[in-house]
């Protein structure tokens, strides 16, 4: 990738996250979708402990919150995002600009990360000024576990882009197996009140590292107990992310090259014909 | 190199239909060119095989003396492509994409005069998704142009255009197939259209290149019959011929003077084109 294409992509990538905060749409659904959601959450169950520990469901679910926004953003926004972009054919006009496909990548990572950096520091304010959360404790930890999480959903989510077939399929497609994921997940409640093949599953899901380690970062030691083996297992956190990226890195870019080789003007046209009769 | 793109023997087949059954054609720099075609000729197909977009089952083709298939970003970048269906970047401003796009290239045409040579400086500030069909064709053809492409494909572009913005684009086309020696390929379903602007053009039925050349030429060679108009005996005399300049000749010596009332019409490009396909069906 030369540098050119990747400073352009930087700056396409801000002007597509710029363009999300004008739509007044696009951002009702972050602020009441996202964050008013949590406050309710927080001001409904906050204040219980979570079972058999003296650590608050607030604190608890501000962890949650996080790790879901870095997966949504990244399994859900982004893939979607990459089928408008091939229906409405603004990958085809990059691809027909040299230099063009690096850039809208960059461009796409790039949104993704702005908006997750956002939605992050909106969730950890909620949490603060609603729910009465204690800061991070381990702002090191918060700050390399999202990173991480976000640098292993980037090329999983557009992987997934390049195999849905259509914007309007897409979003169940994507959005069904996420709940799932979610329910078994240790973020929306502890693991261990799981069965264990449960927990199996679960952990073979970069959702549950994720939010472990962010439970890492906000939660006190005395949450350890509702913990699978009784430790923040931080080393494991990083070893899966990790591995997740890795298997991302490694998916995508055939994945993307063979979506991009296969964009033509009568492909556009014969999608947007089947759109219309559909 | 006087030569923009150069195809030879191309074929197409998908599956077990032969679209494209040996394709000659030879666009010359500097010309505007026209491919006409019936719906399923395999105009797109041919244009995307061009563009690099698709590739073809035998043949040999270069553009910009490169094969298709092997061309590199350079290459790419000496190219300009307007599709019809592209409806993208609904978010952005108008301005802002044609900045945007411009930064790809090392020497992009200035972004508010390419603005203002599409007629869309009033628009500048508005969302591309708020312009209507025949403005969004019209920034679509900027940005094909934006980086100064030496080749310039268009595929279908004043589909939906009225009649002033088609006459505007059409003075625009000339004027940089004039000034900046670009060549441009289109396709078109709009005869008159082609019979306007083309310098040449070609007509592709059942998988080749039925005819090529000037209207004029396109005319003799499908040999369509020119009408031959005279007053006679107080009354209009109509002949059909495909020999006009003899039956005028004929028609002197017969009248040993000027004849009354003469008039020739050559075939229009329409009816040459009818003929074509009817006789290929
Ligand atoms: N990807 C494809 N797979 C199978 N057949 C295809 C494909 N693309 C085009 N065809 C077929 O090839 C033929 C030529 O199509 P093409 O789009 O090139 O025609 P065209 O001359 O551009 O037509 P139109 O005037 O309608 O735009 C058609 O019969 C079409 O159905
Ligand atoms: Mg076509």
């Amino acid at each position: 990738m030369n540098m050119r294409a990747l400073r352009i992509g930087m700056r396409r990538g801000w002007a597509e996250h710029t363009h999300l905060l004008r739509n007044r749409r696009e951002l009702a659904g972050t602020l009441i979708g996202t964050v008013g959601f949590f406050a309710l959450m927080l001001i409904w169950m906050g204040d219980r402990p979570v079972k058999g520990t003296d650590v608050s469901n607030a604190t608890f679910m501000t962890a949650g919150f996080l790790a879901f926004t870095v997966f949504s953003n990244g399994l859900m926004t982004l893939p979607l995002s990459l089928v408008t972009d091939r229906e409405e054919g603004a990958l085809l006009r990059l691809r027909a600009i040299p230099g063009g496909i690096p850039a809208y990548l960059t461009g796409r990572a790039v949104t993704v990360l702005c908006q997750i950096a956002l939605q992050s520091a909106l969730l950890v304010a909620t949490a603060v000024l609603v729910g009465g959360v204690a800061p991070p404790r381990d702002w090191l930890t918060l700050a390399w576990v999202l990173v991480l999480g976000t640098v292993a959903v980037v090329p999983l989510g557009a992987a997934i882009g390049c195999l849905l077939p259509s914007s309007k399929s897409g979003a169940g497609m994507v959005a069904l197996p996420m709940m799932l994921l979610l329910i078994p997940s240790g973020v929306m409640f502890p693991v261990t009140a799981m069965p264990e093949a449960v927990q199996w599953v679960a952990q073979s899901f970069p959702l549950y590292w994720q939010g472990l380690g962010l439970r890492a970062a906000l939660l006190p030691d005395s949450m350890l107990v509702a913990e699978i083996a009784g430790s923040w297992r931080l080393p494991y956190v990083a070893a899966v992310l990790g591995a997740w990226t890795v298997a991302g890195m490694l998916l995508a870019p055939g994945l993307i090259r063979r979506m991009t080789r296969r964009e033509s003007g009568s492909r556009l046209a014969e999608r947007q014909l089947a759109a219309q009769t559909a | 190199m006087s030569t923009a793109v150069s195809v030879r023997g191309l074929r197409m087949r998908y599956g077990a239909a032969d679209v494209l059954r040996g394709v000659d054609l030879e666009i010359r720099r500097g010309e505007i060119f026209t491919l006409l075609g019936p719906n399923g000729a395999g105009k797109t197909t041919t244009i995307e095989i061009l563009e690099g977009f698709r590739k073809r089952s035998a043949g040999e083709v270069s553009v910009l003396g490169t094969d298709p298939e092997k061309g590199g970003d350079d290459w790419r970048a000496r190219l300009g492509i307007v599709l019809q269906n592209w409806r993208d970047h609904t978010r952005w401003g108008v301005r802002e994409l044609v900045v945007h796009l411009s930064r790809f290239y090392d020497a992009p045409r200035d972004p508010d005069e390419l603005v203002a040579a599409v007629g869309l400086t009033e628009q500048a500030g508005q969302q591309v998704g708020r312009l209507s069909g025949g403005q969004r064709r019209r920034l679509d053809v900027a940005l094909g142009i934006i980086g100064r492409p030496e080749l310039l494909f268009l595929d279908e572009p004043t589909t939906g255009f009225d009649p002033q913005a088609r006459h505007e684009f059409h003075l625009l086309l000339t004027r940089l197939a004039a000034d900046d020696g670009m060549t441009v390929v289109l396709t078109t379903h709009d005869l008159a259209e082609a019979e306007k602007l083309a310098h040449r053009t070609a007509i592709l039925v059942g998988g080749r290149i039925a005819v090529c050349g000037t209207p004029g030429e396109l005319a003799r060679e499908v040999q369509a019959q020119s009408s031959v108009r005279w007053i006679e005996d107080g009354r209009e005399r109509v002949l059909s011929t495909p020999d006009p300049s003899r039956a005028a000749w004929e028609l002197h010596n017969r009248f040993d003077g000027p004849v009354p009332g003469l008039e020739i019409r050559r075939p229009s490009l329409e009816e040459s084109y009818l003929e074509l396909i009817g006789r290929a069906a």
